[in-house]
């Protein structure tokens, strides 16, 4: 049993992975902000609730092992979000360009404090199985 | 964490163009009073730079990069009655440079800000990635 395969923690690496993307994109719209055209760029909202409903139903699921690349794994559980181009922006600059700076250190904000949330409840979990194993947290 | 250091990839080259766009209007405001050798000569054009967004192909990233840097050919050139310079015309006026250092100031302002934007967000990630590294202690 790997860290892994508990659940409450893929729901957080999921997470974690997501909010990386969120801010690479949010980095692109940042460093465009004075490209003719570009329009502003986001990460669609991700939905982890179906993952979080596996801790609290506590499913183990035994699942077939992929000894070759041919074979088909279980569908993975974490969404897949998608980019879309921001439909309502702030404003459009006359150039077409509509990166607002603002707009942008909004939501990065948004995804550090979310970020920090997540490697804070990771630390808090990890540590609680530390003390379960008997050693100092 | 790929994706954070690609984020931090995609703010350094959003801060190299800020860089360069300085360049630029620091070469028109030192050349704001730069008249022709002689009469019917053109005095120093403003030059502009563009931005673009480009794949990477290397990092497989959109990165921001400068598209040209151009003259600038629709603002008037400036005439400076000027009955002594050896570039004067009949009349005694000289051709000046369409080199307005307001608007340069202004502009040099702009990307400044562009350039902390950027640097921003790369300090942001940056945090964000060593905070996830500190999971390991």
């Amino acid at each position: 049993m790997t860290i892994e395969n508990i659940s409450l923690f893929q729901a957080m690496n999921a997470k974690m992975n997501y909010l990386a993307q969120r801010q690479k994109v949010i980095s692109q719209n940042v460093a465009n902000a004075d490209t003719p055209g570009y329009m502003s760029q986001d990460l669609a909202k991700a939905d982890f609730s179906r993952m979080v409903a596996n801790v609290n139903h506590n499913k183990m699921h035994v699942t077939l092992e992929a000894s070759n690349p041919l074979h088909q794994l279980p569908p993975d559980q974490s969404p897949t979000p998608r980019e879309f181009k921001n439909t309502k922006p702030y404003e459009v600059e006359p150039g077409g360009n509509s990166v607002n700076l603002e707009e942008q250190m909004v939501k990065a904000s948004d995804v550090q404090m979310n970020y920090t949330l997540m490697l804070n409840l990771y630390r808090d979990a990890a540590d609680m199985i530390r003390t379960s194993l008997g050693k100092k947290a | 964490m790929s994706d954070l250091f690609a984020t931090m990839k995609i703010s350094g080259a959003g801060m190299r163009v800020n860089t360069e766009r300085i360049n630029v209007i620091a070469q028109n405001a030192a050349n704001a009073d730069t008249a022709p050798q002689k009469a019917g000569d053109l005095p120093y054009t403003r030059k502009t730079i563009q931005f673009k967004n480009v794949l990477d192909k290397e990092t497989k990233q959109k990165l921001v990069a400068v598209d040209k840097i151009s003259d600038d050919n629709k603002t008037e050139y400036k005439k400076k009655y000027m009955p002594g310079h050896p570039a004067a015309d009949e009349n005694g006026f000289v051709q000046m440079p369409n080199v307005s250092t307001i608007v340069e100031m202004m502009d040099m302002k702009e990307a400044s800000k562009s350039y902390e934007a950027n640097m921003g967000i790369y300090t942001q990630t940056r945090d964000m990635a060593s905070k996830t590294i500190d999971l390991l202690r």
